[in-house]
């Protein structure tokens, strides 16, 4: 669909998929997979690497929302991401409250400063 | 006498130099010089935008606060299980997505734009003669609305007014969250910006630790 844009994915629990969907984001239908996975008790870390790969793959995604939470299951991929497209933006949920100190782009940022490089 | 290299400083040898390693030298420290500069510029823009990045994350946080209330007390009016996944439509289409934008060399910006606006349906004769009482005529029918269906009909056609708002304060932070993540993108570049000009910085002042 030309001009139509990158989409927005979203990958949480049912309350941060449900919430960002009545936002308008979501896209489901029988030639594509569906661009938002919500995270069940019984869903496993192997699910979840899976899914997460796969969006970071797909060219039509320019940012993937993700719970904290989740983010923490897949922070070895979510650090080893270099590339601006698509971007990871970390999201609180509801019985996990957003952690600066967590955040992969905060963590890379706070690894600029050394003693060596301020001088 | 061994030249000395003058680190900072960029004074004319006294009675010139028959080499020509001290202009050579002072090309190296303007270099150096401008390099630093660059860098503090850059160290500046960075936590600048940091500290805007810090704001944005907590007006975003706001916004899905605000959300999560409405959404309960949508919950409540309706009943629990008639806000989630057993409502989603099997057939979506995204009302709103993202317009990347490549402001400097690997740099990307990103804008919130809905989709499926359409102008107004035209009612009325498309022709200007006049209708005869002929029978039936076959007129063209319009096309079926390529617009995305509202996510809030999945829900039910009259929905409580804290379900409308909880859409409302998500849409906002869809335009947070990429305004959030252009500007993690640009961190993510001001960040190797400076590490390609310290690399820089070394190759000219080794000595320096």
């Amino acid at each position: 669909m030309a001009g139509r844009g990158k989409l927005i994915t979203v990958m949480g629990d049912e309350d941060t998929v449900t919430r960002f969907l009545l936002g308008g984001i979501g896209e489901l239908n029988k030639n594509s997979h569906p661009n938002f996975q919500v995270m069940e008790k019984d869903t496993t870390i192997h699910e979840i690497e899976d899914t997460f790969w796969q969006f970071l793959n797909q060219d039509d995604i320019g940012i993937i929302l993700i719970n904290q939470y989740t983010a923490e299951m897949v922070r070895q991929a979510l650090d080893a991401h270099q590339h601006s497209i698509p971007t990871v933006l970390e999201t609180p949920s509801k019985e996990h409250p957003y952690d600066a100190t967590k955040d992969s782009i905060l963590r890379r940022a706070r690894g600029m400063f050394t003693a060596e490089d301020l001088h | 006498m061994e030249d000395l290299v003058c680190p900072l400083a960029v004074l004319p040898t006294a009675g010139g130099d028959g080499e020509g390693g001290g202009s050579g030298c002072e090309c190296v420290s303007m270099a150096a010089l401008d390099l630093r500069a660059d860098l503090d510029s850059l160290l500046l823009q960075l936590l600048g935008d940091l500290e805007e990045l810090e704001g944005k994350r907590a007006v975003l946080n706001a916004r899905v606060e605000e959300g999560w209330l409405s959404l309960a007390k949508a919950r409540y009016a309706m009943g629990t299980k008639s806000v989630g996944p057993l409502q989603y439509a099997s057939h979506m289409e995204p009302q709103v997505c993202l317009q990347a934008s490549e402001a400097q060399e690997g740099l990307q910006k990103f804008k919130v734009v809905r989709s499926g606006v359409h102008a107004p349906e035209e009612v009325g004769p498309r022709e200007a003669a006049l209708r005869r009482r002929k029978g039936p005529t076959k007129t063209p029918e319009p096309q079926s609305s390529e617009a995305p269906r509202d996510p809030l009909n999945w829900f039910g056609i009259l929905v409580p007014h804290s379900l409308r708002q909880a859409q409302a304060s998500f849409r906002d932070g869809l335009q947070l969250a990429a305004d959030i993540a252009s500007l993690q993108n640009r961190i993510d570049w001001g960040r190797s910006q400076l590490r390609g000009l310290q690399e820089k910085l070394k190759q000219l002042e080794p000595g320096t630790a």
